[in-house]
């Protein structure tokens, strides 16, 4: 008797659940459309569904298909293709940069980040013993042989077109294997809720900006995609006070101060300042170049953490 | 005992401000650097010159001078160049710390040359309202015209623009306007590239000139957006030409995706890494079934011989 009354609660229970997750599911996933065009074979569970209009339908169980949430798929499609024709690179000027931290404020703002969180990180750098310090910010190098995409396991992690490399954590399975391969250590993992996960919840995964950020996952520089699809600089790039970077086209050669908005040849630029890029000897083809801190703006003042220059 | 600790809360109140004034006015300019003139006239051309550098160079933080539109920067913003408490200074002043910077201020010394740190003076001075050097501003004697008009011509051969600057007189007369300052830009992705040359002013009969840079990336035909226009909006207002002309290098970007790479996703990786991956899985997996066969055999063996 009493296991009897526990079953017939079991079933009563699994019955609402099935209730609600239907009625939910007319809103958000389940296509009443896919049922509807579908002839029943054979009369199996029916379930209540409250229409958008507000009528109650009843709908065989069987007939219910997901539906795909197209603005997702329309932004992960052309996030994975990306902009033809282009062929997008970065100047930082390092002869400029006196660690104001703009940049990282403005990427940790446009990609819902923490502040310990980093896509570019300004770092203090001394070469050798007697070779001068110098700070360096240092975003993902966008590698044209990039070996974090190499070591992917389920194709999450890509390069596209315009040589950006971009992460979709709708597929990333958090295996960090690619965290592993990155000789830049460009990429962070969300250990746990990301900033702010409450309140962007309900929003459309951007695979452009990787946001809203997720769990489980890896993030990184994606050089503001979706801003660049709007012939916008990126975050970083247009919060810098003083002029260290440069950003725009190989293809065009030409690249554009976010500071000063002065467009420059990009040849001219790495020829006339010996530009460079990072370790080089690895042969992952950064397209992210440095000039040289030589004849810099600013005195180097010791301590990264320096207040005063965080203004 | 409140009194005490009111008074001695001003009293910190005071001496941490005192300390930022000591910090901003803390130059310390050594009265020889005060002496120094500027050795350059302050005639149209080099004070719109310099009006070029400081917009590159200076107004990001300074704002336009004398509109106070500069940033706010705590604890001290950037000073308002183009006001009278700025302009008081003696051009060996401005000059001393455009070189050598303080705090946010960074130092011009070696990314400015001379000659440009002088036609920036030149054009804050030219704000000056107690100076009578600006006062040589009109300069350029254009007749009085109308209907001003620019138009360009093309030489795809040689990659030569040339603008043509004029205007109709009140007579019915259509004249070139000289010694206009023109700009030729070329439209890029995230600015516009400025290939005018040096001093690019229009002549007597209101021409000027630029040769397109000979490799200067175009799209696959080699066209590019051209904008031809007036420096200084001064004279004859905002006036602009843009065309799309066939002088670029003819440029077909190339695609990272269409060749197999290691990098590439599962659809796009080398055949010899799919071809040796599937093969390995092959062999394996018919290793292990070749032993479990040859295991199951041998019961059947052991019947037989029963
Ligand atoms: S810097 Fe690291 S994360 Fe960025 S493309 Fe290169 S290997 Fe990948
Ligand atoms: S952590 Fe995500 S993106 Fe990185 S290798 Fe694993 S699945 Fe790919």
């Amino acid at each position: 008797m009493k296991e009897d009354s526990s079953k017939n609660g079991r079933r009563k229970f699994l019955k609402n659940l099935g209730v609600t997750v239907g009625a939910a599911g007319v809103v958000s996933s389940f296509s009443l459309l896919g049922a509807a065009k579908a002839a029943a074979k054979e009369p199996a569970e029916m379930v209540n569904l409250l229409t958008q209009d507000g009528q109650l339908v009843q709908v065989d169980k069987n007939q219910l298909r997901p539906t795909v949430t197209a603005p997702l798929n329309e932004l992960q499609k052309r996030g994975r293709e990306g902009i033809p024709g282009k062929s997008f690179v970065m100047v930082i000027d390092l002869s400029k940069c006196r660690n104001a931290r703009k940049c990282m404020a403005a990427c940790q703002n446009h990609h819902q980040l923490r502040p310990d969180q980093h896509h570019i990180n300004v770092l203090q750098m001394q070469d050798a013993e007697y070779t001068a310090p110098y700070f360096m910010p240092k975003p993902c190098q966008h590698c044209d042989n990039p070996p974090c995409t190499k070591v992917c396991p389920v194709d999450a992690t890509f390069k596209r077109q315009d040589g950006i490399v971009l992460i979709d954590n709708e597929r990333c399975i958090g295996c960090r294997f690619c965290i592993a391969a990155c000789p830049y250590s460009a990429r962070i993992f969300q250990w746990t809720e990301p900033k702010d996960a409450e309140k962007y919840k309900d929003l459309t995964y951007n695979i452009e900006a990787n946001v809203p950020q997720k769990k489980g996952t890896v993030s990184k520089c994606l050089f503001s995609a979706d801003r660049l699809r709007v012939n916008k600089l990126p975050s970083c790039v247009s919060s810098c006070p003083n002029g260290v970077y440069y950003f725009g086209d190989r293809n065009e050669d030409a690249v554009t101060n976010g500071t000063t908005h002065e467009t420059v040849r990009f040849s001219k630029l790495i020829e006339e300042n010996a530009g460079y890029t990072l370790m080089p000897e690895l042969g992952t083809k950064p397209r992210v170049y440095y000039l040289p801190p030589k004849n810099r703006a600013f005195k180097f003042n010791g301590d990264l953490l320096n207040e005063e220059n965080l203004h | 005992m409140k009194n005490i600790y009111q008074l001695l809360t001003c009293l910190i109140l005071i001496l941490s401000l005192s300390n930022f004034t000591v910090q901003a006015e803390d130059w310390g300019v050594p009265s020889s650097a005060k002496k120094k003139h500027n050795p350059y006239d302050a005639n149209v051309k080099n004070i719109s010159s310099g009006k070029k550098i400081f917009n590159i160079n200076c107004k990001t933080c300074h704002g336009d001078p004398g509109k106070g539109n500069m940033i706010h920067l705590v604890p001290i913003s950037p000073t308002d160049i183009g006001s009278q408490d700025f302009l008081v200074q003696t051009d060996g002043e401005i000059y001393y710390k455009i070189n050598k910077g303080n705090g946010a201020m960074p130092t011009f010394e070696k990314t400015l040359n001379d000659e440009h740190k002088w036609m920036v003076i030149t054009y804050l001075r030219s704000f000056d309202k107690s100076n009578r050097r600006s006062e040589k501003l009109a300069e350029v004697k254009n007749p009085e015209v109308t209907d001003v008009k620019l138009d360009l011509e093309i030489q795809d051969s040689s990659k030569y623009i040339l603008a043509h600057l004029t205007g109709m007189t009140k007579k019915g007369k259509r004249v070139g306007l000289h010694g206009i300052e023109m700009s030729f830009l070329v439209k890029r992705n995230f600015g516009y590239l400025d290939i005018s040359r040096e001093d690019a002013y229009t002549d007597d009969n209101g021409k000027v000139e630029t040769v397109f840079p000979y490799d200067l990336p175009g799209d696959r035909e080699g066209h590019v957006d051209l904008l031809v226009k007036l420096t200084d909006d001064a004279f004859y207002g905002n006036l602009e030409k843009s065309q799309i002309v066939s002088l670029g290098v003819p440029t077909i970007p190339v695609n990272p995706l269409d060749e197999r790479a290691m990098w590439g996703t599962r659809a796009n990786a080398p055949i010899w890494i799919m071809v040796s991956y599937i093969g390995g899985v092959f062999v394996i997996w018919g290793v292990i079934f070749f032993v479990l066969f040859q295991m199951i055999k041998i019961p059947r063996l052991a019947q037989n011989k029963e």
